[in-house]
C-alpha cells in the first residue's frame, strides 16, 4: 500500500473531485451541493453546515481513497486508466445506492416516512440524484473520472 | 390578463424577502417574481408578459368583491378579503426573509386562504414560466409538485392533501377553520429545501414578530408615522440583504408614459439612491441599516473607483447592456420592455455628492469613517475637484447631449464641502485640503455667475438656459445658500409654480424636454422634496397640506412608483419606487426639524390650490 501518497493525493483528489461539482453547480448544471448535503447532517445552519460539509466530503474522500490506494496494490499496477474505471464503480454506487440511502439517515432530509411534526427538510436526491437536476449523474461521472484518473495517476501500486 | 387592459399599478401589493419581490394583484394574483434575485428573469411575469409569461393566483373562484386589503399593522404580511357567498374568503400571504441559521428555502412564499362564515369556493392557478422566452418548466410529483429549469428549481407544497398541477386551475372548497396553505419555495444552484405546509404558518408569525420589533424601533415623534413606517419597511424589503445593495425598483419597464417607450429597468443600485436612504434611515436611528448601505457602496465602487458608477447591479458587477425582450407587450401594451440600462455608462456628477453626504451624515452622528472608506472618499472628492468644469447626463440621466446641469455642480460643491467636514476630524494633507478648498469656491463662482437668472430670481436647469429643474428643491438640505436666501426662495417659488403639473404635483424638467417621444408624468420625489423645500424654509404649514395631499395619492397599501399622472392620479413607472419612498421619509423628517426648531415664516406665495385653506 502506497500510505504516503493516499495521505496526500486522496486530499488532493477530493478537492478536486469537490472543485469539479462546484464548478458544475455554479453553471447551473446541478443543483446538488454536496457540502451542503453533507453539512446539514450535524448542522440546521446552511452556512456552518457547508464548511462541515466540505471537511465530511475530505474524508469521506480519503477512505474511498483507501479503497482505490487497496485495489491498485492488489493488482499490482496503478494507471490513470484503471483510477477511471474504479471512478466510474464509485460514482455508480454512489448515485443508485448511496444517495438514495441518504434521506434513511439524513436528519434534515425528506422522506416518505415524515409526519406532520416535519418543518423544512432537503428534497431527497432520488435516484441518480435526478431530482438535484437532470444533468446531475452526467455531472457526478464527470468529476468522479477526475479523482479515479488522478488517484491512478498519482498512487503507486507498492 | 390582457396586457391592453392591465390592472392598475396601485392594484398591486409588495410582498419580498430582501433578496426577491412579487408583486400581487387585487384578484389574488402574483403576476410579478424574479429569481433568484430581483435582477433575475421572471418566473412569474404575467405583469410586462401577458399570460404566456406566467402567473401564480389564489383567490375567490368567481368574480368576488373585495372587501379589504392590507398590510398587516407594521409588517411584510398582505391580506385580502372578499366577500363571498354567506361569509368571506381571506387571502393572507407573505415571503420569509433573512433567516439565518436556519434549513429553509432561500426564497419561500407562503400564502394561506381562508374561510369565514361559510365554505369559500377558491381557485388556484400555479403557471410558472422562465425568462424571456417564457420557458415551460420540468415538472415532477413527489410530496410537493417540482418544477425546474436547469439550475433553478420551484416546489409547491399545499395542505390537506391538495394537488395544484402546473398550467391548470385547481378550485378548493375551504371550510372555516380549516384554512388552506401553500408553500412555495425556489432554489437555484442548490437542493430544494421542502417546508411542511401543514407547519408554515409559524414562519409567517415569526417573520412578523421580527418587522414589528424592527419597526418598535422607529422613533415616536416622527410626524405621520405610518406612512413613514410603510416607506421604511418598503426601502427594506427593496434592499438585498447578501450585499445590503438597495434596489431602485423591483420591477422593469413599467411605462412612464402608457403606451409609450419611456420605459426601463429600475432593478440595479443606484449610489444616489442608496444614499438618500442613508440620510433616511439615520433620520430615523436605524443606523445599521445606513452602515450597511454604506458598505455595500464601498464594495460596489472597488472596482471602478475613483469613477462612481451611476448604477450597479446587486453585488456591485457592471449592468447589463440595455436590450429589449423579444415578443414582451409590455404593461399597458407599452412596449419595448427592456432589461440592462443604459445610463451605467454616463457621467453624473451629482452621485459624488450624495454620496459624500452620506459619509458626512454618518460622521455627524458620531462614527468615524474607516480608512478604507475614507480613502474612497478622498478619491471620489478628487475626482469632482478634477472634473466638475465638465458637462455631464445629470440627475435625470437624459440620453442626449451631456450639458451643464446646474444641479450636478451644486452637487459637485456639496461633494466638496462634505469631504472638508469630515476633514476636520480624518486625516488629509494640507495640499489636497487647499485643492478641494479652492475647487469648493470656484464651482460656487461658476453656478452664481452661470447657473441662476436674476431677472427671475431663480437658479436654472442648465447654464444658458431659462428652463428650470426640479431637482433645485435640494438646495435648502445643501447649505450651498443659506435657509433665508432670497435666491433660495426665489427658486422654492420659481419651481414650485413654473414646473407645477396640478397641486400637489411636479414636473421634474419642462414637460417634453427630454429628446423622447411621447409625455411622461409628474415626478413624485420632487413633490416630496418641495414638501421638504418648504418646511426647511419656515413654511411648514404649506409643506404639511402638500405632504398629505400627496400622501392621499399613494396606492390603497400606501405605496408610491417614481411618477403619477396628474388628471387621473394613476401610479406611473416602476413599483413601488425606493427614490420616492426616501424622498417621503425626508420630507417626514423635514416636518419634524421644522416643528421642533420652529423655522421662520416667509411671505413667499403659497402653492395651495385656489381657495384652499392654509392650516393653521
Amino acid at each position: 500500500m502506497d500510505w504516503q501518497g493516499w495521505a496526500l493525493f486522496g486530499l488532493l483528489a477530493t478537492t478536486a473531485l469537490t472543485a469539479v461539482m462546484i464548478a458544475f453547480q455554479m453553471a447551473g448544471w446541478t443543483r446538488l451541493d454536496l457540502p451542503l448535503v453533507l453539512g446539514s447532517l450535524v448542522t440546521p445552519d446552511p452556512d456552518k453546515a457547508r464548511i462541515a460539509g466540505f471537511f465530511i466530503h475530505l474524508a469521506a474522500g480519503q477512505v474511498f481513497a483507501l479503497g482505490y490506494a487497496a485495489v491498485f496494490a492488489l493488482l499490482g499496477r496503478a494507471t490513470w486508466w484503471i483510477g477511471a474505471l474504479l471512478g466510474l464503480l464509485h460514482v455508480a454506487v454512489a448515485l443508485t445506492v448511496i444517495l438514495p440511502l441518504l434521506p434513511g439517515i439524513h436528519p434534515r432530509m425528506a422522506s416518505t416516512r415524515a409526519g406532520p411534526a416535519s418543518r423544512a427538510a432537503l428534497e431527497p436526491p432520488g435516484l441518480l440524484g435526478l431530482n438535484y437536476g437532470i444533468q446531475t449523474p452526467a455531472v457526478a461521472v464527470a468529476a468522479h473520472l477526475v479523482y479515479g484518473s488522478l488517484l491512478g495517476l498519482l498512487l503507486t501500486a507498492g | 390578463m390582457d396586457a391592453m387592459h392591465s390592472p392598475a399599478l396601485a392594484d398591486y401589493g409588495l410582498l419580498g424577502d430582501t433578496r426577491t419581490a412579487a408583486l400581487v394583484s387585487a384578484d389574488g394574483g402574483i403576476d410579478w417574481l424574479c429569481a433568484p434575485t430581483f435582477d433575475g428573469d421572471p418566473v412569474f411575469g404575467a405583469l410586462l408578459g401577458g399570460p404566456d409569461a406566467g402567473t401564480f393566483r389564489a383567490g375567490p373562484a368567481r368574480a368576488s368583491k373585495q372587501i379589504v386589503r392590507r398590510y398587516r399593522p407594521h409588517t411584510a404580511t398582505l391580506e385580502t378579503v372578499w366577500a363571498t357567498d354567506g361569509g368571506t374568503l381571506t387571502l393572507t400571504e407573505a415571503m420569509v426573509a433573512e433567516v439565518s441559521g436556519r434549513l429553509l428555502p432561500t426564497t419561500l412564499l407562503i400564502r394561506r386562504l381562508e374561510a369565514d362564515g361559510a365554505p369559500a369556493e377558491a381557485a388556484v392557478e400555479l403557471n410558472p414560466r422562465f425568462g424571456e422566452r417564457h420557458l415551460r418548466p420540468r415538472v415532477r410529483q413527489d410530496r410537493h409538485v417540482v418544477c425546474e429549469w436547469g439550475a433553478l428549481a420551484m416546489s409547491l407544497g399545499v395542505s390537506g392533501g391538495v394537488r395544484v398541477l402546473p398550467g391548470t386551475t385547481t378550485t378548493i372548497t375551504v371550510e372555516p377553520g380549516r384554512p388552506v396553505v401553500m408553500v412555495l419555495a425556489l432554489a437555484y444552484t442548490e437542493p430544494l429545501v421542502w417546508v411542511d405546509p401543514e407547519t408554515a404558518w409559524d414562519l409567517v408569525e415569526a417573520d412578523e414578530a421580527r418587522w414589528r420589533e424592527w419597526a418598535s424601533g422607529i422613533s415616536e415623534d416622527v410626524p405621520f408615522r405610518e406612512a413613514v413606517l410603510r416607506s421604511l419597511l418598503t426601502l427594506k424589503l427593496l434592499t438585498y440583504s447578501p450585499s445590503g445593495a438597495p434596489v431602485a425598483a423591483p420591477t422593469t419597464s413599467l411605462p412612464e408614459d402608457p403606451g409609450g417607450i419611456r420605459n426601463w429597468d429600475y432593478r440595479y443600485a443606484w449610489p444616489r439612491d442608496a444614499s438618500i436612504g442613508i440620510a433616511a434611515f439615520l433620520g430615523l436611528g436605524k443606523d445599521g441599516e445606513a452602515v450597511n448601505f454604506l458598505n455595500w457602496l464601498l464594495h460596489a465602487s472597488r472596482l471602478q473607483r475613483p469613477r462612481l458608477p451611476a448604477l450597479l447591479t446587486l453585488t456591485g458587477g457592471h449592468v447589463p447592456r440595455e436590450r429589449t425582450l423579444e415578443g414582451w407587450p409590455g404593461y399597458a401594451g407599452s412596449a419595448p420592455v427592456r432589461v440592462g440600462n443604459g445610463a451605467a455608462h454616463q457621467h453624473q456628477l451629482d452621485g459624488y455628492g450624495w454620496v459624500l453626504d452620506a459619509a458626512w451624515n454618518l460622521v455627524r452622528q458620531g462614527r468615524r469613517l474607516n480608512s478604507e472608506t475614507w480613502r474612497a472618499m478622498r478619491s471620489f472628492t478628487d475626482l469632482v475637484a478634477r472634473r466638475w468644469p465638465e458637462p455631464d447626463a445629470g440627475i435625470w440621466e437624459i440620453r442626449a447631449d451631456a450639458a451643464h446641469h446646474v444641479h450636478s455642480k451644486i452637487m459637485g460643491w456639496l461633494a466638496l464641502d462634505r469631504a472638508l467636514r469630515v476633514a476636520r476630524s480624518h486625516r488629509i494633507s494640507t495640499r489636497r485640503r487647499r485643492r478641494w478648498e479652492s475647487a469648493r469656491e470656484a464651482i460656487a463662482a461658476d453656478i452664481r455667475t452661470q447657473g441662476f437668472d436674476a431677472a427671475k430670481n431663480t437658479y436654472t436647469r442648465s447654464y444658458g438656459s431659462g428652463d428650470l429643474d426640479s431637482a433645485l428643491l435640494i438646495l435648502p438640505v445643501t447649505g450651498f445658500e443659506a435657509p433665508d436666501s432670497d435666491r433660495l426662495r426665489g427658486t422654492v417659488d420659481a419651481v414650485g409654480s413654473e414646473l407645477s403639473a396640478g397641486y400637489p404635483f411636479l414636473y421634474r424638467y419642462p414637460p417634453g424636454q427630454d429628446g423622447l417621444p411621447g409625455n411622461e408624468g409628474a415626478f413624485l420625489p420632487c413633490s416630496f422634496w418641495l414638501a421638504q423645500a418648504l418646511a426647511l424654509t419656515g413654511r411648514a404649514a404649506e409643506a404639511t397640506e402638500m405632504f398629505e395631499a400627496l400622501l392621499a395619492h399613494a396606492s390603497p397599501l400606501g405605496l408610491f412608483s417614481e411618477e403619477i399622472e396628474p388628471a387621473s392620479g394613476a401610479l406611473l413607472g416602476n413599483y413601488p419606487q425606493a427614490l420616492t419612498h426616501a424622498a417621503l421619509v425626508q420630507a417626514a423628517l423635514a416636518l419634524r426639524e421644522a416643528a421642533k426648531e420652529k423655522l421662520p415664516g416667509s411671505p413667499a406665495k403659497s402653492f395651495l390650490p385656489r381657495g384652499h385653506s392654509k392650516a393653521s
